[in-house]
């Protein structure tokens, strides 16, 4: 899908906004990396982020006069074509999952979140999307926790001592 | 059903048992470097030990990230309850002074001290010195020749020519590298002349010829390089700091119960005196101190007096020593 | 003879051969898995075999290690989620073939070709690893230098349809790689003051997030469309198709080994190379690069399995890690008493054959594994979408937060998947992106390793580049691979050189 949207010969809308905000980022980088070490030597450790950020600076400005040159594309808008409401709203829930992970803890949030997004994308019964959410937390679970011993955010959730009663509880 | 109603109470319990009976939960490890390196094989290899003794697991994870700095950052902002260790390397010890971070290990509770490094000088087998008289003698008479490897402001190799560089006035180009191991590689291939590193990291490329040993940072000859005299023969300035070297220990929050305290270092007094673990950090070079409580707190104010000091006066530290109330070595 | 007798150790005793198997195909899975990386499951496995014997425990991590280099393609072909960094290259091409229905194809070619690979890893370890390692070491700064440069130059590769876009986005990667503290002065670098900047923003976390992520909030504009059937008729590559890529994957697997043997560099780096390698040298693709050209798949997943046995030759002959993965082995060494260094195969004459044995024992569990179970794997691009793309998105924070138990790197990788997606829309390349990450650290800090050693003088920088025949000749392929690739060497050099040479 990628390499039709790259191939287009128009401009899409949003995209001059896109890469004039990518020359300010950049200036902003190349401020940033000259405060560094400024244009002392070429051992430096600003000495390559320099060089880095002027590629960025240069290379943004071609591709913005690029743009400019390219005719506006035709029955598209914004909203509906480059950033439709679907889009959005996954971003946002994501971003909410990034904030809450922590403080609920890892089984907690997922849990919600994988229901909400399943519910809202495949739109069958809560009953279907409980279930399927459930499986897939396990095993998700199963790997990274039990087999991988990566200690996910525990929250509010006292895993550990779940995990030791369980043990306790198998081994008697 | 009555499965799950045992289960319920026996978590509604479990807080309150928590308290009385440690560890009735699993263990966690915080080490503060990568794996694959140096802190990372002493740890694991202690773990398994420890287990034994504590009769609990100990999950290990890697938080690497600022020196160590967010691995000690992340144990003190948990709950002192000792179920979150800090294993870590000497690097906390510098942190005030190079203004990494604003606690060091003298805020936190010493389980144990594993073991103590001891730093040496290698070279490339072509350069033209020998020992350490030779060494200081060619740098002298070629100023900004010799190519000297380190690992960074505040790693092994910047304190120990620090050291050298309190005694006599050395002039030698600096190339900093990440960690001793690519520094020893390009060592071999003749990037580097010189390197500073502890001596556990070179010892089977020494054993093998592939570098030779100019300096031995110590007050006493070591077993394991039987012709190398310490360097103080050559240099008795030295002694005041020695011995000096770069050390494995666990820590806990302070304000971790006395009860678990006194658990984990007892686990750990018992795992670091287990024959495998001892072999192992003979064979590496490490000297094994296996100490807690005042032997620890003693042991790690002489390594932070004498390291910030040091820094202080190589002119690289960003807060004075005095600052934070570290005493100057005798 | 003897050599034989521990070649076949493995081989002969069940319950190695059985470990083996079993750490192959618990690699594939671990290789599989965005945020699992190898290294990590190495580790955790030495202490899970600490009271093992040596022998046992080598096997089930050899085992991991194989497995694992090579399943990092499977999510690279099924999500466009590379596993690992060495399957970046493999995204490119493979994606867009299980687009097309071509999973099931492209695992199958992908497998085959990374057991060859494998293979020619293994070989030249076996034949010629004292050499290799002495040549290894004497690469100096300036010759990693150029290396990152040579790699850099991707860029033109990666790009698609306007360079400008992929300079732009290989600039940033390169300046994302500079962030935190400065391994040689400890400086910082864009951390605006932040601890959790210190040590970087991790490579695996750009990667999903530019990969994964964007992709899969582009795939949420066609909720609508039916799923792409994958024919699972033809899984077993052509012999045809084996026999015409074979050249092209024994030259890449050589590049694999090659740049796995050096210190420096990793799989990561060499399946790049391979990646441009194969772009430069194939004349006419029967299907363009980067809408799944079978030569872009096969010549990554060639090299970072060729290198797995590059990694292995410092390792055993000097201690000297090949990768993070053989710097974790020389760890589990230690722990079970033995002596990695220089004096290891002196001390231990039995540890170098029974290596390779295993190594090879794994590369052909590699191929057993990787063939069967294939069409389960395609299944899972058959899910809905709806199912799988919240799924995606759930394994991508795991794993990104796997990578260093630290919740930034969800917030990285979300920001990277929304970044991400913006570029993609507006025809920017994020590959590139990956690449400067990569070659950041090597560039930078080599580039100013070789200044230091010169003193700060640009004139003996380039006196001694050809006082070295290896510095001049990584300089003069630099030299012909920019003029080649720009129009400056075809509208203009070309035919000026060659005049004679074209009709009249």
């Amino acid at each position: 899908m990628s390499s039709q949207l790259s191939s287009q010969k128009v401009r899409k809308p949003g995209e001059r906004i896109f890469c004039l905000l990518l020359i300010v980022v950049s200036i902003f980088l190349f401020w940033q990396a000259y405060q560094i070490a400024g244009f002392s030597s070429l051992s430096s450790s600003g000495a390559f982020p320099l060089a880095a950020s002027a590629t960025m600076v240069l290379a943004s400005c071609v591709v913005f006069v690029n743009t400019l040159k390219l005719p506006a594309a035709e029955g598209i808008q914004f909203f509906r074509h480059c950033l439709p409401p679907v889009v959005s709203i996954i971003m946002a829930i994501i971003l909410l999952y990034a904030v809450v992970i922590d403080s609920l803890g890892f089984i907690l949030s997922s849990f919600v979140f994988l229901f909400v997004c399943i519910q809202l994308l495949y739109r069958r019964s809560p009953l279907f999307t409980l279930a399927i959410s459930i499986v897939s937390l396990i095993v998700v679970y199963i790997i990274f926790r039990l087999v991988f011993q990566v200690v996910l955010p525990e929250g509010i959730v006292p895993e550990r001592e779940i995990i030791a009663q369980i043990t306790s509880w198998w081994s008697n | 059903m009555k499965k799950t109603i045992a289960l319920l109470a026996a978590l509604s319990l479990s807080s309150t048992v928590a308290l009385a009976d440690y560890p009735s939960k699993d263990v966690q490890g915080i080490i503060q470097w990568g794996a694959g390196g140096s802190t990372d094989t002493v740890m694991r290899s202690i773990a398994p030990h420890v287990e034994d003794a504590l009769g609990t697991d100990l999950i290990l994870t890697n938080r690497t990230g600022g020196v160590g700095a967010i691995a000690t950052k992340y144990v003190n902002a948990k709950k002192a309850d000792g179920y979150t260790l800090l294993m870590g390397a000497e690097n906390p010890q510098m942190y005030k002074v190079l203004g990494l971070a604003k606690i060091d290990y003298s805020d936190m509770i010493a389980i144990n001290v594993l073991a103590r490094g001891t730093p040496v000088l290698v070279a490339n087998n072509d350069a033209p010195f020998n020992n350490m008289q030779e060494f200081l003698d060619y740098t002298k008479a070629n100023p900004g020749k010799v190519k000297l490897g380190s690992t960074g402001k505040g790693g092994l190799a910047s304190i120990v020519l620090a050291m050298l560089n309190s005694q006599v006035d050395l002039n030698y180009i600096s190339i900093p590298y990440n960690g001793d191991g690519p520094a020893l590689t390009a060592l071999q291939g003749g990037a580097i002349d010189v390197m500073p590193v502890v001596l556990g990291a070179s010892l089977e490329s020494i054993k093998a010829g592939r570098m030779k040993v100019i300096g031995l940072i110590d007050k006493e000859a070591n077993d394991l390089l039987p012709n190398v005299p310490p360097a103080t023969d050559t240099l008795p300035g030295l002694a005041r700091y020695l011995p000096w070297g770069p050390f494995f220990g666990v820590f806990v929050k302070k304000g971790t119960p006395e009860d678990a305290v006194i658990k984990l270092q007892s686990a750990f007094h018992s795992a670091a005196t287990s024959p495998d673990f001892v072999s192992l950090m003979e064979k590496r070079g490490f000297t094994i101190l296996n100490i807690a409580g005042e032997k620890a707190d003693t042991f790690l104010n002489s390594y932070r007096s004498t390291s910030s000091w040091l820094v202080d006066e190589a002119g690289f530290s960003k807060y004075s020593p005095e600052k934070f109330g570290i005493p100057k070595p005798q | 003879m003897d050599a034989l007798h521990f070649f076949a150790t493995s081989w002969l005793s069940p319950e190695l051969l059985g470990l083996t198997a079993l750490g192959t195909f618990l690699g594939i899975y671990v290789g599989a898995i965005p945020g699992l990386s190898v290294t990590m499951a190495v580790s955790i496995l030495i202490s899970f075999t600490f009271s093992w014997d040596v022998n046992n425990a080598l096997c089930l991590m050899v085992g991991v290690y194989m497995g694992g280099v090579y399943g990092g393609s499977r999510t690279a072909i099924l999500l466009n989620i590379p596993g690992a960094p060495s399957a970046i290259a493999t995204a490119m091409d493979g994606y867009p073939l299980a687009k097309k229905g071509l999973a099931g194809e492209a695992i199958g070619l992908s497998t085959v070709m990374s057991v060859i690979g494998g293979f020619v890893g293994i070989i030249v370890l076996a034949l010629a690893a004292p050499t290799v390692s002495e040549f290894a070491i004497t690469f100096q700064p300036r010759d990693y230098m150029m290396l990152g440069v040579l790699g850099i130059m991707l860029v033109g590769s990666l790009s698609g349809n306007s360079l400008a876009k992929g300079i732009f986005a290989g600039a940033l990667g390169l300046l994302i790689g500079t962030v935190g503290l400065d391994p040689m002065s400890a400086e910082e670098r864009f951390t605006f003051g932040v601890v959790e900047l210190w040590d970087g923003i991790n490579p695996v976390a750009v990667m999903i997030g530019m990969f994964g992520v964007s992709e899969a909030l582009h795939q949420l504009h066609h909720m609508d469309k039916a799923v792409v059937k994958q024919k699972i008729s033809r899984i077993i590559p052509k012999l045809s198709d084996v026999k015409k890529y074979l050249p092209l994957s024994l030259q890449t697997s050589f590049i694999g080994v090659i740049i796995g043997a050096l210190p420096g560099t990793g799989g990561d780096i060499a399946a790049l190379m391979a990646y441009d390698h194969a772009k430069r040298t194939t004349k006419n693709p029967k299907v363009p690069f980067g809408e799944g050209a079978k030569e872009g798949l096969i010549a990554p997943e060639s090299a970072n399995n060729a290198a797995v046995g590059g990694a292995y030759i410092p390792m055993l002959t000097l201690g000297i890690p090949g990768d993070a993965v053989t710097a974790v082995f020389i760890g589990a060494l230690f722990i079970h008493g033995l002596n990695p260094g220089p004096m290891l195969l002196v001390e231990q004459p039995q540890m170098f054959w029974f290596t390779v044995g295993n190594l090879t024992l794994a590369n052909i569990f590699v191929l057993i594994f990787g063939l069967t179970g294939i069409r389960l794997f395609s299944k899972i691009v058959e899910c809905p979408k709806g199912i799988l793309i919240p799924l995606i998105f759930l394994l991508s924070i795991v794993g990104a937060y796997a990578i260093n138990n630290a919740v930034i790197d969800i917030w990285w990788m979300f920001a990277f998947g929304v970044f991400g997606y913006f570029m993609r829309l507006y025809g920017f390349p994020v590959g590139p992106v990956i690449l400067g990450v990569i070659l950041s650290s090597l560039t930078d800090e080599n580039w100013r390793r070789a200044i230091l050693t010169e003193s700060g003088s640009l004139g003996n920088f380039f006196a001694h580049i050809f006082t070295s025949p290896l510095s001049s000749v990584l300089f003069l392929s630099i030299l012909l691979i920019f003029f080649s690739k720009t129009s400056l060497w075809n509208k203009g050099l070309k035919p000026l050189l060659f005049r004679t040479k074209q009709k009249p």
